[in-house]
C-alpha cells in the first residue's frame, strides 16, 4: 500500500513537473504573439539620419572552405554602414585557413585583417579574445564563418544603439536550407522561434543568454569585463550572463529582412555533437555560478530556470518514456494516471502553434511551404526531441566525467567538435 | 462591416483607419461608448453597479435558499456523487456516463465548507445548494462583464443582469443543484475572453479552456460553441488571427478529449459485454432514449417542456426571442442572435431527448439579448433627437417611459408573485418530514428505496451502504443490484415514495420497484410524501 502510494507520489511529482516545463516551452515560445504590440514593441526601430557607432566585426573561422569565407566577407563588405572593419580570426595550427584568410586580407587591405590565435588549446573564446585586442571601432560584432548578413544590417543595429541607448544588442539568425532533411526543418523552425520570440521574452525578464552570432557589444564594456571565458563552451551565453548581473542594458530586436542567414548542420551526427556542446556550455555556465550575482530573486529564478533547461531536457528524455510506460502498466489510481497526460496539453498546443509559426516563416523569408512541409513539421517532432534529449543526456553524462569536448577534440584530432562550418548553435547564435 | 449599424458615435471601421490608429488606440475595437470594459481600470459607474448588482444576486439567490424549491431527484443525484468524489470514486453507484464528471467535482471542491459550517439546515443537499449560489452569483457577476464587453452602456448592462437575477425562471432553476448553473459560470467567462478588445492570445487560449470546461460541467452547453468562435473571430482581421483560432481550438479541444481518455483508461470507452461505455451511454442519451416528441404536438413531452418554462417567465423568453433579432442590427451583438437561434434549434426541429435544465444555457443570452436591443435602441433614439435637437427631451422621455412600463409589465404580475413565493414558501417540510420519520423508524439493516433528493442524506445518517439504502432506480439500472441483493425486489422492506417516483417507474421502466411497490402497504404519509412497507408475499 505505502509502496503504490509512494510510487504514485513519484509519477505525480514527474508529470507535475513536465507540465511545468512544457507550459514553460508554450510560453517562451509564443511570447511574441501574445500581444499584438509585442511585435511592434520587438521590432527595429526606425533608420537614424547619421551613424553613431564604428564596427569591428570578427569572424571566427576554423577548417573552412574559400567560398564559403568570401561570401560571408562578401556580406560584410557589402554593408551600407560605412564605418566597419573585418577582422578574420584563425588558429596558427590551421594554416589552410590562416593561408586564404591572408589572401582575403590582402584582396581587400582597407577594411579587412587577420587575427592569429597562437594558444595551444584551441577554441572559440580564445580566437575572439585574440581578434578583440587587434579592434579598434567602437562596437565589436561577432559573425561566424558561414553566415550571411543582410545588407542593411549594421545601419538598424547602429540605430538601435543610438535609440534605445543599448549596451549589448542581439540581432538574429535564420537557418534557411528547410528542404535539405528532415531534421533542419525542425531546426530552422528553431531558430525561428527563438529569435522571433523567445529571446524577447527572456529580455523582458532580464536575463539573456546572448547568441554567439549577429552579436554586437560596446568594446570597451565587453574589454572591462575581460573579453569572453576561454574556458567556457558557452562563451556566448556565459557573456549574456555576467552583462545580465552588471544590468547592462541588452536590446533583441527581430526583423525578417535583416535576419543572417545560415545553415543547418550538415549531418544527424553533427547536430547531435553541436547540441551536446550547446547543452554542456549551459551547464558549464549553470556550473559557474555568476548567474547567483544577478540583482533580484526574479531575476535569479529566471536565470535557473533558463539555465536549468538542458537538465530538464535530460530530465524529460528519461521521464517521458517512463512515464509512458507507468500510465499504461502502472496500475495507479486514474486520477494519477489522468495527471501523467496533462503534459500533453500544453505540448501539443505547442506543435499547434509550430504549424502556425511555419506559415509565419514562409511568409517572412518568401518560401512556399508546402503541405507536405507542414506533415513533416508535426510527424517529425518527436524524433526530434529525442535527437535534442539524447544530445542532453549525452552533455550531462560528459559534465558528470568533467570531458569537455574541445580537450578530447585536441587529443584525438578530431577537428568536427568546434567550429564546424555551418555548425550554427541553435538557440545561442 | 456594420452598415446596419444605429449606433451615432461608433467609430469608423474601416480596415485602412483601423491600421492606422492601431498604434495610437491599440486597445480599441470598435467600442461604442469610450474605453473597452477592462477590469483593472473600471469607472465610477461600473464599479456602483457591479458592488448592487453582486449584493442583489446573492441576497435574492440565498435567501430561503432551502425552503424553495423543492427538492429535486437530479439535485440529490448530484449532491450524493460530489460526496462520492470526496471518498476517491465518481459516483456511489457505477458511473456510466451519464454526464462528464468535471460538474459535481467543482461541487466536491466547494461542498465541504458549507457542510462544515452546518448550512441547509443539517441537510447534505440543502448544504450543497450554498454552492450553487455561489456560482449563480457568478453568473450575475460575468453577465454584466460580458454585456460590457458587448459595449453595452452602464444601465443597460445593469439592466441585463437585473433581468438574469430576477426573472423567476433563472431564480428557480439558479438555485438549484444542476450541472448547467455549475458550467454557465465558465461558458460566460469564454465568452468574456473571447471577446476581449485586445486581440491577446492567452485570452483566446484561455477562452478555449474555459469552454472545454464549461462542457465538460454539462456537455449540452456545448451547443454555443459556434457562437463562441464567431465571437471570437468575428471582428476585422487582426495579425494573430490564425494563433487565436488555433490556440483557441487546440486548448479546448485537448481538454474535452480528457473525457475520452478516462473512459479509455477505464477500459470503458467502447461498448462490451459486461461493462458500462462511453459508447454505450451517448448511444443512450443521443438515439435511444425516449425522445420528447415535437414541439408541434400539443401532448408531447417537447409542448409540456416548453409551456412549463413559459410558465415561470414567457415574458423574457418572448422579449428574447424578439429581442435576438433586433441584435442582428449590430455587429457585436449578432452573436448573441446566433447562440439563442443554435440553442432553439433542437427544441423547434429536434425530436430527441429534451432535458429540463436545457433551458438554463440560454437564459443568460436571452437577458444579454434584451439588454443588447434596448442598447441598439437608444442608439438609434439618441440619432434621432441629434438629427432634431428640439426632439432630444421628449425622444428620451419617451424611451425611458416605454422601457419602465415594460419591465413593470413584466415584474409587478408574474415577476413579483413568483419571486415572492421563492423566497417564503416552505415546499421541503413534507421531505423532510418522511426523511425524519425513515430516520427514526427504520432499522439501519433493513433494505430501502429511497428517492436521490433524500438518498444521500439518509444514507448518511447510518445505512452507510448504497446497496441497502437503495436510490429508487438503481435495482432495475445498475446491474450490480444482482449480485449485492441476489434475492431481488423480495429483499426490499421500504420504499419511500415522493412526487418523482410513481412518473419515474413508467418513463424509466422500473419494474422491480414496481412489484415490490404493488405488494406494499402505506405505513405513514406526509402530505405528497408517503413511507410504504413491502409486505412479502409467499415465494412461488
Amino acid at each position: 500500500m505505502s509502496a503504490t502510494l509512494l510510487a504514485s507520489a513519484l509519477v505525480l511529482i514527474i508529470a507535475v513537473a513536465l507540465f511545468a516545463i512544457a507550459v514553460s516551452t508554450l510560453y517562451l515560445n509564443t511570447y511574441a504573439w501574445w500581444d499584438p504590440k509585442t511585435q511592434v514593441r520587438t521590432s527595429y526601430s526606425g533608420l537614424q539620419a547619421r551613424e553613431g557607432q564604428s564596427f569591428s566585426l570578427i569572424m571566427p573561422c576554423r577548417n573552412e572552405r574559400e567560398e564559403v569565407m568570401r561570401a560571408t566577407l562578401a556580406a560584410l563588405l557589402a554593408q551600407t554602414h560605412s564605418r566597419k572593419e573585418i577582422i578574420i580570426s584563425v588558429g596558427h595550427d590551421d594554416t589552410a585557413t590562416v593561408e586564404i584568410a591572408h589572401r582575403l586580407a590582402r584582396e581587400f587591405p582597407e577594411f579587412v585583417r587577420v587575427s592569429v590565435d597562437v594558444s595551444e588549446r584551441k577554441n572559440k573564446p580564445r580566437q575572439l579574445n585574440k581578434a578583440l585586442s587587434l579592434c579598434r571601432n567602437s562596437v565589436v560584432g561577432v559573425f561566424d564563418a558561414e553566415s550571411i548578413a543582410a545588407e542593411e544590417l549594421l545601419a538598424h543595429i547602429d540605430s538601435v544603439f543610438a535609440t534605445k541607448n543599448a549596451d549589448v544588442v542581439q540581432g538574429a539568425v535564420q537557418l534557411i536550407n528547410y528542404k535539405d532533411t528532415w531534421y533542419s526543418l525542425r531546426n530552422c523552425l528553431e531558430y525561428f522561434t527563438w529569435f522571433r520570440s523567445r529571446l524577447h521574452a527572456h529580455s523582458r525578464q532580464g536575463f539573456i543568454p546572448l547568441g554567439g552570432n549577429t552579436v554586437f557589444i560596446k568594446r570597451e564594456l565587453l574589454t572591462a569585463v575581460g573579453g569572453w571565458d576561454g574556458a567556457c563552451l558557452a562563451e556566448d551565453c556565459d557573456l549574456g550572463v555576467r552583462l545580465s548581473t552588471l544590468r547592462r542594458k541588452i536590446v533583441v530586436a527581430y526583423s525578417p529582412q535583416l535576419v543572417t542567414r545560415e545553415e543547418t548542420p550538415d549531418s544527424l551526427s553533427g547536430l547531435i555533437r553541436q547540441r551536446t556542446r550547446w547543452s554542456l556550455g549551459f551547464m558549464q555556465v549553470f556550473a559557474k555560478g555568476d548567474w547567483k550575482a544577478l540583482p533580484t530573486r526574479r531575476m535569479r529564478t529566471i536565470a535557473w530556470w533558463t539555465l536549468m533547461q538542458q537538465h530538464f531536457m535530460a530530465l524529460a528524455g528519461v521521464c517521458i518514456p517512463i512515464a509512458i510506460a507507468a500510465a499504461i502498466w502502472g496500475n495507479f489510481p486514474l486520477v494519477v494516471t489522468l495527471v501523467t497526460f496533462l503534459p500533453l496539453i500544453p505540448t501539443l498546443v505547442t506543435v499547434a502553434f509550430d504549424v502556425c509559426m511555419l506559415h509565419e516563416f514562409g511568409r517572412d523569408h518568401k518560401f512556399a511551404i508546402s503541405w507536405y512541409d507542414y506533415f513533416r513539421l508535426v510527424a517529425g517532432t518527436p524524433l526530434y526531441q529525442m535527437v535534442l534529449a539524447f544530445a542532453a543526456l549525452r552533455a550531462l553524462f560528459k559534465f558528470v566525467r568533467r570531458d569537455f569536448a574541445w580537450e578530447k577534440t585536441d587529443h584525438s584530432g578530431s577537428h568536427l567538435a568546434y567550429l564546424l562550418p555551418g555548425a550554427a548553435e541553435p538557440a545561442r547564435h | 462591416m456594420a452598415t446596419t449599424e444605429l449606433k451615432p458615435d461608433q467609430p469608423a471601421a474601416a480596415a485602412g483607419e483601423r491600421s492606422a490608429r492601431a498604434e495610437s488606440a491599440p486597445k480599441h475595437r470598435g467600442t461604442a461608448h469610450g474605453a473597452p470594459f477592462n477590469l483593472r481600470y473600471l469607472q465610477l459607474g461600473d464599479r456602483a453597479a457591479i458592488a448592487a448588482l453582486t449584493v442583489t444576486a446573492a441576497v435574492l439567490s440565498l435567501w430561503n435558499l432551502d425552503g424553495a424549491p423543492s427538492y429535486q431527484d437530479d439535485e440529490g443525484t448530484y449532491t450524493s456523487q460530489a460526496f462520492a468524489v470526496h471518498s476517491g470514486t465518481l459516483a456511489p453507484y457505477t458511473y456510466w456516463y451519464d454526464h462528464p464528471p468535471l460538474g459535481w467535482i467543482q461541487i466536491a471542491a466547494l461542498n465541504w465548507l458549507p457542510h462544515l459550517l452546518g448550512l441547509g439546515d443539517g441537510t447534505t443537499i440543502g448544504a450543497t445548494r450554498y454552492v450553487i449560489s455561489v456560482y449563480f452569483v457568478a453568473s450575475a457577476l460575468l453577465l454584466y462583464m460580458v454585456a460590457r464587453r458587448l459595449t453595452m452602456r452602464i444601465p443597460f448592462a445593469a439592466l441585463t443582469t437585473v433581468l438574469f437575477i430576477l426573472s423567476p425562471l433563472s431564480l428557480v432553476l439558479g438555485r438549484q443543484i444542476y450541472l448547467d448553473n455549475i458550467g454557465v459560470p465558465w461558458l460566460l467567462l469564454a465568452f468574456y475572453l473571447a471577446l476581449s478588445s485586445r486581440n491577446a492570445l492567452w485570452h483566446h487560449v484561455g477562452a478555449g479552456i474555459c469552454f472545454a470546461i464549461a462542457v465538460l460541467s454539462k456537455e449540452t452547453l456545448s451547443i454555443f460553441g459556434p457562437a463562441l468562435l464567431l465571437a471570437l473571430m468575428y471582428r476585422p482581421k487582426w495579425s494573430n488571427r490564425s494563433f487565436s483560432v488555433v490556440g483557441f481550438l487546440t486548448a479546448g479541444g485537448l481538454l474535452l478529449a480528457f473525457y475520452p481518455l478516462s473512459a479509455l483508461l477505464r477500459n470503458e470507452l467502447l461498448s462490451g459485454p459486461d461493462h458500462v461505455s462511453l459508447q454505450d451511454a451517448l448511444a443512450y442519451q443521443l438515439l435511444n432514449r425516449s425522445g420528447s416528441g415535437t414541439i408541434f404536438d400539443a401532448g408531447s413531452s417537447r409542448a409540456e417542456l416548453l409551456s412549463g418554462w413559459l410558465y415561470f417567465d414567457k415574458y423574457l423568453i418572448a422579449a428574447g426571442l424578439v429581442a435576438a433579432v433586433v441584435c442582428l442590427l449590430r455587429r457585436q451583438s449578432r452573436i448573441l442572435s446566433i447562440a439563442i437561434a443554435s440553442f432553439a434549434t433542437p427544441v423547434v426541429l429536434g425530436q430527441g431527448y429534451l432535458p429540463a435544465m436545457y433551458i438554463i444555457g440560454v437564459i443568460p443570452f436571452l437577458a444579454l439579448a434584451c439588454g443588447s436591443a434596448v442598447d441598439i435602441t437608444w442608439s438609434g433614439v439618441e440619432r434621432l433627437a441629434r438629427r432634431t435637437p428640439v426632439l432630444t427631451r421628449p425622444l428620451r422621455t419617451a424611451f425611458v417611459a416605454v422601457l419602465a412600463a415594460s419591465l413593470l409589465l413584466m415584474s409587478v404580475p408574474q415577476w413579483f408573485e413568483q419571486d415572492r413565493t421563492l423566497l417564503t414558501a416552505q415546499t421541503n417540510s413534507n421531505w423532510r418530514s418522511a426523511m425524519t420519520w425513515v430516520q427514526d423508524n427504520v432499522s439501519r439493516s433493513e433494505v430501502v428505496l429511497a428517492p436521490y433528493s433524500m438518498w444521500h442524506d439518509l444514507n448518511s445518517s447510518g445505512w452507510n451502504n448504497s446497496w441497502t439504502m437503495i436510490a429508487t432506480e438503481k435495482p432495475d439500472l445498475d446491474k450490480q443490484f444482482d449480485i449485492e441483493r441476489p434475492g431481488g425486489w423480495r429483499e426490499i422492506r421500504w420504499i419511500i415514495v415522493g412526487p418523482s417516483v410513481t412518473a419515474n417507474i413508467d418513463s424509466l421502466g422500473l419494474s422491480r420497484v414496481k412489484t415490490a411497490l404493488q405488494n406494499s402497504e402505506e405505513v405513514q404519509r406526509f402530505g405528497e410524501w408517503s413511507v410504504h412497507r413491502v409486505i412479502n408475499p409467499p415465494s412461488t
